[in-house]
């Protein structure tokens, strides 16, 4: 039978490793996140080189899309085709049922707030998004404002055509610690073009 | 000695950290429950949802789904124009935008039951928006794409016949919005006095845990309450209400022309100041200026000399058709010398939670009352109910003194609590055990605040089990509900009574008992000429009891020169012919016959009609009339341009642009000290839900849309736990090795 110091010393080592292994877990998101971003962005120059679909590794279920950044934060980040649920481990996904950005029509582009859209609460009204896409050039949308809607009711209406429309959209708020039904949609339109 | 305080410090430290861990899972756990919920958490001081709205507010939205925050109110104010008995109400509130966003505002209101709610007009900021009338639906996409376009919009809906909400979309940073609603209403005649009642508190209403089902022809099952969400009661008390909460300043003036030269008139809960203005015009506000909005106001006036006033006929001339508004009195000699007739009556009383307080003392003082007037061969019974029901006899017993004793026991000895099951209490009273006993009538007489959402099942059941049964609602309390009242007493061809103070009590149960015990005229009917009539409502006419006017509305397809009323008292016949050339035009008659008409047909539908064709109805005939209804919406997109193009605006052009009409002084020039204006809580602000600014034009949110992905990982919330359970496990394991071996 353990005597009481014995069974204090076990649990007291539990607690240590529990502890670390929630802290490598935790780690390990944010570094899966990072490395990702890295793998694709050579995926990234494959695909600009003419490769369809070109996975940044070879167990992927996803691959680049087109390139986000905003020069305004310095900040870019690979958007992925959201093929399967593990795309927003990596990067910023495309939703599939939006349209092509710069395509008639609304597209969306989601991301952890923690990760990759961490800077999305850092967007401001005017400034720009440049979206990179694979088979076309560059294309400059202008912020126009943000909007905090329920996740379930976006009242995002895709496929109906319509002017091409970004929308980036994260989970609100931004320093929440557990996850909620809110979701944060920053909105920009095309410059040059009128609605 | 050392060792010994080592030991204690080092365990102590132990124990902290195992403390620490603790709380850390506990903590993680309640965190984990929480973000797992479904049920909603009470809302947090400061916030509250729709449903739990028991006076009127302006609700901003807030970014919590389904909470919002109530704006302070600056002012309200409500003119009344009564010519005769009819009544042209408008509400003018104003608004105020206490935050930096863009916010979209909900307003919850009452209005009087059977009242036409025909215009909406709205400021916002130096805008004007005048509203249309749509079917519902469309009304509220129209109000979507509006909001989703950054237009300021309105949407005006009826919730029940008595209670509305005005959504407004688009309220600018610091904006103020003036909201304006005019509906048409008719004065009730009783007993040669004038009333009109103008609702400003909401009964709060009860909804039965399992409510039955009520099924309509032709319908789903739904649910017996199917939009409590919206209509439920607060779980506050009154009386417990927060000492800061936001109350409604109103103010009320009346300008009155009765067509004769007024005696007495009273408001019945307010300090009024009556201003005569000769020909008998009269002018009336309140004496204390402001009052906040939690009981309904009663204007009551009658002639100066006895002679009373029999017949008051108005037409109006509409789109090439005549309207007619008949308010007739039968003679008060008529029937007065029949003989009084043995009775059965059964008394209800509700001493549900919401009966607490005085509405309790004056429901028991009604019912003791009302005991003393059975008279030896009568019979009677007493049931109360809340969630519970309990009757005083199993079935009605003699009126005898030793009877009626113990009947009075049990009334004195209740207490109010507990939930409103009406419907089981509903059908007990109106089971009769002798159909057949045509000795004696069958009263029932309810004496309730009709705090209830099933209001559907029930009146099924009035519909169904009625019998030879008449039903008399009694409401109780300072704003009972009188749409369920007024139409309870209709399906249950009885009279509705009001008792709204103690005082009232004797009064009011002497006259309902003077109606119960005097012969009912039946058989009325109104008679035009050949080819004259289009449309009477309500039709049939009801029964008439004492003291009661006929009052209906007609239309007329080619105007004619007289009418003639008929009914049966008892053995007596009755006929008054009415000259037409003596009507009164006025404005508004076919509105009220609009109103009548949409009331009769949704009645129908408690005797079977087919839901399809009463909808079509109401439909078509709300939309005719412009009328707000439960198939209709008043919905206001900034039809009227703010400024014309060519001009630029400047703050001085805003009054010029007051649409005639627009009573403005009353709510904006009042003296500063008087505004109420209650600061908005800082910390609430940041809850505020951002609406859609003009220049960002979202698409309509309110539709479903795409559903978004969840966008957060626990990376942080992982590292945090981890490094508090790992540090804890390693201070732990210190404090272990610093621990000496004994």
């Amino acid at each position: 039978m353990l005597s009481l110091p014995a069974l204090a010393k076990a649990a007291s080592l539990a607690f240590i490793a529990t502890g670390t292994a929630l802290v490598g877990q935790g780690v390990w998101i944010g570094a899966k996140a990072e490395i990702a971003q890295v793998l694709l962005s050579r995926a990234w120059a494959r695909a600009i080189d003419g490769e369809t679909a070109p996975t940044p590794w070879p167990w992927a279920d996803t691959w680049p899309v087109a390139r986000l950044s905003v020069p305004a934060l310095g900040e870019h980040a690979i958007v992925l085709a959201e093929a399967g649920g593990e795309a927003l481990a990596f990067g910023p996904s495309l939703l599939t049922a939006s349209a092509v950005p710069g395509e008639a029509g609304i597209s969306v582009i989601a991301a952890h707030r923690d990760t990759h859209f961490r800077f999305l609460q850092h967007v401001e009204p005017g400034q720009t998004v440049i979206i990179e896409r694979t088979d076309a050039p560059p294309l400059a949308f202008r912020v126009t404002g943000s909007e905090i809607v329920e996740a379930a009711r976006s009242g995002i209406e895709t496929g109906n055509g319509g002017p091409a429309r970004l929308a980036l959209v994260t989970c609100w708020p931004f320093d929440a610690v557990t996850p909620g039904p809110l979701r944060y949609v920053v909105w920009a339109e095309p410059v040059g073009t009128t609605t | 000695m050392t060792s010994t305080r080592r030991s204690r410090g080092s365990g102590s430290q132990g124990g902290f950290a195992l403390v620490l861990a603790a709380a850390v899972f506990i903590v993680s756990l309640f965190l984990w429950t929480e973000a797992r919920a479904d049920t909603p958490a009470p809302p947090e001081a400061g916030l509250v949802r729709l449903s739990e709205m028991n006076e009127s507010a302006l609700l901003i939205r807030t970014v919590d789904a389904g909470l919002y925050i109530p704006a302070p109110l600056v002012a309200t104010d409500i003119a009344l124009n009564i010519a005769g008995p009819i009544v042209r109400a408008t509400v003018t509130q104003r608004f105020e935008n206490p935050s930096d966003a863009w916010v979209e505002g909900i307003y919850v209101f009452p209005l009087p039951a059977d009242a036409g709610v025909d215009r909406l007009r709205m400021q916002v900021g130096d805008r004007f928006i005048e509203g249309e009338i749509h079917e519902r639906r469309q009304a509220r996409r129209i109000y979507e794409e509006a909001r989703a376009n950054g237009q300021r919009a309105s949407l005006l809906e009826q919730e029940r016949p008595n209670m509305f909400t005005t959504s407004v979309a688009n309220i600018g940073p610091g904006e103020t919005i003036v909201v304006q609603i005019e509906y048409q209403d008719v004065a009730r005649l009783a007993d040669g006095t004038f009333e009109l009642r103008v609702p400003l508190a909401i009964t709060p209403r009860y909804i039965p845990a399992d409510a039955p089902q009520f099924v309509a022809e032709g319908a789903n099952t739904p649910a017996a309450v199917p939009d409590a969400h919206r209509i439920t009661p607060p779980l506050m008390h009154p009386d417990d209400e927060p000492a800061n909460a936001l109350r409604l300043p109103v103010s009320i003036t009346a300008r009155l022309q009765p067509g004769f030269e007024p005696g007495q008139i009273a408001s019945l809960y307010h300090a009024t100041l009556v201003e005569r203005l000769g020909d008998g015009d009269a002018r009336i506000s309140l004496a204390d200026g402001p009052v906040p909005a939690n009981r309904d106001f009663v204007l009551t006036w009658r002639p100066a000399e006895e002679q009373r006033p029999s017949a008051a006929l108005f037409t109006q001339t509409l789109n090439g058709e005549t309207y007619l508004l008949a308010q007739v009195l039968p003679p008060a000699s008529l029937g007065s010398d029949a003989p009084r007739q043995a009775r059965e009556t059964v008394f209800v009383i509700d001493n549900s939670g919401s009966m607490a307080g005085s509405s309790m003392r004056q429901a028991k003082r009604a019912l003791l009352s009302a005991l003393d007037r059975m008279q030896p061969g009568d019979r009677f019974n007493v049931i109360r109910f809340d969630n519970t029901m309990e009757q005083v006899f199993p079935a009605p017993v003699d009126a005898t003194r030793e009877n009626l004793d113990r009947a009075r026991r049990f009334v004195r000895g209740l207490d109010a609590n507990g939930g409103t099951e009406m419907l089981p209490a509903m059908q007990a009273a109106l089971v009769d055990a002798t159909p057949e006993d045509t000795a004696r009538v069958r009263q029932v007489v309810f004496l309730t605040d009709g705090a209830i959402g099933n209001e559907g099942a029930l009146f099924a059941a009035i519909h169904d089990g009625l019998g030879r049964s008449r039903l008399f609602p009694v409401g109780i309390g300072s704003a009972p509900n009188t749409y369920f009242m007024s139409r309870a007493a209709r399906a249950g061809r009885g009279t509705f009574t009001h008792i709204g103070d103690v005082s009232e009590v004797a009064g009011a149960m002497d006259a309902l008992f003077a109606a119960l015990e005097r012969p009912v005229m039946t058989d009325l009917d109104a008679l035009f000429p050949e080819g004259a009539l289009s449309e009477i409502w309500p039709a049939p006419l009801p029964d008439l009891y004492y003291g009661e006017p006929v009052l209906m509305t007609a239309r007329l397809d080619s105007p004619a020169s007289s009418m003639r009323l008929e009914g049966r008292m008892g053995e007596t016949l009755w006929q008054e012919d009415l000259s037409l050339s003596d009507a009164r035009p006025a404005n508004g008659i076919a509105t009220l016959w609009a109103r009548n008409r949409i009331r009769a047909i949704e009645e129908l539908r408690y005797q079977g009609a087919s839901v399809e064709r009463i909808d079509a109805e109401v439909l078509q005939t709300a939309l005719d009339f412009h009328l707000v209804s439960r198939l209709t919406s008043l919905v206001a997109v900034d039809v009227t341009p703010a400024r014309p193009a060519d001009e630029v605006l400047t703050a001085r052009d805003v009054p010029l642009m007051v649409p005639h009409g627009w009573d403005f002084d009353a709510v904006m020039n009042r003296s500063p000290e008087r505004q109420h204006r209650a600061a908005l809580d800082p910390a609430l602000i940041d809850r505020l839900a951002p609406g859609a600014p003009p220049a960002a034009a979202g698409d309509g949110r309110a539709r479903e849309g795409l559903a978004l992905p969840a966008t957060a990982t626990p990376r942080e919330w992982l590292i945090l736990l981890g490094a508090l359970l790992a540090l804890s496990g390693l201070a732990w394991r210190v404090a272990q090795r610093r621990q000496p071996a004994c």
